[in-house]
């Protein structure tokens, strides 16, 4: 009923008969998930809204444990451990899997200390120390040139698309080995939108990355693996141009034929 | 015959609204009014001098400035943290099951009149300064903390209110770069709200300072500048209360009309900081 | 130590903290509402609604004196700062808007909410009760108006704004005139806000004594005369509580509970209306 095929790259991360329910359900949000993420790859999660996808993001990160009596079952294996093991440092594994959120979320602060926020966290005060890795991560994020004469000024000042970058070189100062992206690009025009597509197909020489997309076209362009969930089920994962081109699944090809959605 | 009616309803309605306005400039006209007289006879000496002995017409009003400032200043020092610790308690710590009765009690806490809590204060809270700190209970000490225990509602509320309007996604955005709870509320949440709850401390203060029931039950209304903080003192409404209608002459009744007068502006004064420069600014930053 | 560790330690302390303020601060509260309850209820009887004030010693006081005396006051306050209020806030909403002379009112009426009462009761000494040359219920009733009109103003004024524009725009499009649209759509889209404005605003009003000590002064008996002075539950409680006689102080008890389930009955009612509101 599902097709899941395995990855040929190493994996970053292994889900394993996962499933996850909110607080006060009886029904799991993502019913017994079993699916690799491939090693400095883009694994793109696509499917109509309510599918499951962002829930499914967020276990990834633990993002969930904020709000309580949400319950996890199964293994997500991330170096070797299941992170959903209750003993798990929660506060490590955040920094080493970051995410980026739907809409910029700029703290109120300057830009500098935006970028630096993760690294001051991790315990880092040696100031020429902070200021290489804060340059770096901005370089990265491709909005150093527009911000490294006012990095000073107060981040909400920035336009949505450099607030979104700010906050892609605030998560990657840190340098964490799996980024979680959450639509990404809802909040943005157009311009701002292939930007951020560009820089995440470049991050993916160095990290492993997730994107929860509404936007098939996006998945298309940006993704080597693509997901596609339906009411809680991962119905196909594969190649992303096997998926677009000749999906095994009856469902993938109608809702990427826009039959549904 | 609608038109006529629909006339006499705007008109009607928008002279009550501007009477609102010339309300306030009469009661500040009157006041001043009342005061001349006092101004003309105490002069600066009013603010300056510290004798209050109203069988000699001497009306020097430091020690109620002076009670007035103290037993505001102590109520906010302990309120303050108070007031930050339940916040943070209500909006980021307490149980789903607790949230909602605990801040709806807290909220009625704060509809209580003051009246009530200078009650306690005189009965239950005077005995146990007087036996464990000392002094006689009735003092400028216990003013401070009854007026501090009266506005504590009142500012975990409004900074609760403030803290909420954090958005969710900026304080996952800290946790999802490996912070604690306390990272995310001094690094996000209090920089977010700063305004907010900066103007509703402001606002209590403005309230603090004008509240007569909680403290006149346990000042003691003694004219006098002590450094004793469980010696008796006064502050302006404390000394409007108890003298009003015990003044017998002219210049009596117009050193407390002179008193309220100030009472008004210092009042006025810290509540418009409040409500325009830091709430309107929050009302901005959302 | 690692920084991390350090900040998780940090993170402990100041939950702790928190959770330890959260229950200083409720214990504080529930211990008032405890000594108000249990002195409230010993000191309850019939008498306390049947019996007048008496001096101290005697067996048979009560409140009736302070309790009618309460209505009187309020009841009038409501009577006349309540249309006045919704009128004024009507302008605000309906008419003024934007508007400069609107945003004034605005402010103006924000800043009288948090003002000390006390003021506003010298200012009814100073223009009614000097002149006259008596206390009197009325001045205590045109202090309580003063304190509840920008309450009842700014509430009006924002429940008014809550209606949709679209349902005055329906109105006006079937050629209904401005008043009339006021009236029969706008009133009756924000009657539950308007209704616990009310409520807010006379709770707020009945639990003030400080314009009161010297506009309504006080009466041990019962005084139906708005000229004289009158009983107020709040100056009946202040006198009897400072007082040296037990039993007087014991009155003051029942009267601080009557007020207080007053008061917080009002508040929860107006609540229930805004919930009923939302749940629409």
């Amino acid at each position: 009923m599902a097709t899941i095929i395995d990855v040929t790259e190493d994996k970053a991360l292994e889900v394993k008969d996962f499933e996850f329910t909110y607080a006060g359900n009886e029904k799991p949000s993502v019913n017994k998930l079993t699916m690799p993420i491939a090693k400095n790859s883009i694994t793109a999660l696509i499917g109509p809204s309510g599918c499951g996808k962002t829930t499914l993001l967020r276990c990834f990160n633990r993002i969930h444990d904020l709000y309580p009596n949400n319950k996890y079952s199964g293994e997500i294996l991330f170096k070797g451990r299941n992170i959903l093991q209750p003993k798990e440092d929660l506060i490590h594994l955040r920094t080493q899997i970051g995410m980026i959120f739907q809409k910029p979320t700029a703290f109120p602060m300057s830009i500098f200390d935006n970028v630096a926020y993760g690294l001051r966290l991790q315990g880092m005060k040696n100031k020429t120390e902070l200021q290489d890795r804060v340059e770096k991560a901005l370089k990265d994020a491709a909005i150093w040139r527009e911000v490294h004469e006012r990095l000073k000024a107060d981040a909400n000042g920035l336009s949505g698309g450099q607030q979104q970058r700010l906050c892609i070189a605030r998560a990657i100062a840190v340098e964490p080995e799996v980024l979680l992206f959450d639509e990404p690009t809802s909040a943005l025009d157009p311009i701002s939108t292939s930007g951020i597509e560009e820089l995440v197909v470049e991050l993916k020489e160095r990290v492993s990355i997730i994107i929860v997309t509404h936007n098939m076209q996006q998945a298309a362009r940006v993704s080597d693996y693509t997901g596609f969930m339906y009411l809680g089920d991962m119905i196909e994962l594969g190649r992303t141009e096997d998926i677009f081109v000749t999906p095994s699944e009856k469902l993938t090809e109608e809702y990427i034929t826009g039959k549904f959605g | 015959m609608s038109a006529i009616i629909d006339k006499i309803f705007a008109y009607s309605s928008k002279f009550i609204a501007v009477s609102i306005l010339l309300l306030v400039a009469w009661i500040f006209t009157v006041l001043l009014q009342h005061s001349l007289e006092s101004m003309a006879t105490s002069g600066f000496d009013f603010v300056t001098q510290t004798k209050w002995a109203p069988n000699l017409e001497k009306f020097g009003a430091l020690p109620a400035i002076y009670g007035s400032v103290i037993s505001t200043f102590l109520a906010m020092i302990l309120a303050v943290p108070l007031a930050i610790g339940v916040a943070i308690y209500l909006s980021e710590l307490a149980p789903a099951k607790l949230k909602g009765p605990v801040g709806v009690s807290i909220e009625l806490l704060a509809a209580i009149p003051s009246v009530i809590y200078g009650m306690w204060g005189l009965f239950y809270f005077v005995p146990i300064i007087r036996d464990h700190v000392g002094g006689i209970g009735i003092s400028m000490l216990t003013a401070g903390i009854v007026l501090s225990i009266m506005i504590l509602p009142f500012m975990a509320a409004v900074t609760r209110d403030a803290m909420n309007t954090t958005p969710d996604i900026l304080k996952e955005s800290a946790y999802a770069l490996g912070g604690t709870k306390w990272d995310v509320i001094k690094d996000v949440i209090i920089p977010y709200a700063k305004a907010g709850i900066i103007g509703s401390f402001i606002l209590a203060l403005g309230r603090a300072i004008g509240e007569t029931m909680a403290v006149t039950f346990v000042m003691g209304n003694v004219h006098q500048i002590s450094t004793d903080l469980t010696a008796p003192a006064t502050s302006i409404p404390v000394t409007l209360a108890n003298e009003f209608t015990e003044a017998d002459s002219g210049l009596y009744y117009s050193s407390l009309f002179e008193l309220s007068l100030l009472l008004l502006v210092i009042s006025f004064t810290i509540i418009s900081i409040a409500k325009f420069y830091f709430l309107r600014r929050a009302r901005i930053g959302q | 130590m690692t920084h991390t560790s350090k900040r998780i330690l940090m993170n402990k302390i100041i939950m702790t903290l928190s959770t330890l303020s959260a229950i200083i601060g409720m214990g504080f509260l529930f211990w008032i509402l405890g000594v108000l309850v249990i002195n409230g209820v010993d000191a309850l009887s019939w008498n306390i609604f049947s019996q007048e004030g008496a001096p101290p010693g005697y067996e048979n006081s009560g409140l009736k004196h302070a309790l009618i005396g309460q209505l009187f006051l309020i009841g009038i306050a409501t009577l006349v700062g309540v249309p006045l209020g919704i009128l004024a806030g009507t302008y605000l909403s309906e008419y003024g808007q934007k508007s400069a002379l609107a945003e004034t009112i605005r402010d103006i009426s924000d800043i009288m909410m948090s003002a000390p009462s006390i003021v506003i009761g010298a200012f009814v000494y100073a223009i009614i009760v000097a002149p006259m040359g008596h206390f009197s219920g009325w001045a205590g009733s045109i202090a309580l108006t003063i304190i509840m009109l920008p309450i009842i103003l700014r509430t009006t004024d924002d429940m008014l704004n809550l209606v949709p524009s679209t349902l005055r725009e329906a109105a006006f499009a079937l050629g209904a005139p401005k008043y009339k649209v006021i009236i029969q759509v706008v009133y009756r889209g924000a009657k539950a806000g308007i209704l616990t404005g009310v409520l807010l605003g006379v709770a707020r009003v009945a639990g003030e004594t400080a314009p009161l000590l010297f506009t309504s002064f006080n009466d041990n008996f019962l005084n139906t005369n708005m000229n004289e002075p009158m009983a107020s539950l709040t100056v009946t409680m202040y006198n009897y509580a400072t007082s040296p006689y037990e039993d007087w102080q014991k009155l003051g008890w029942a009267a601080a509970f009557i007020l207080s389930m007053f008061i917080l009955a009002l508040n929860v009612l107006g609540r229930l209306f805004l919930l009923k509101k939302k749940g629409k």
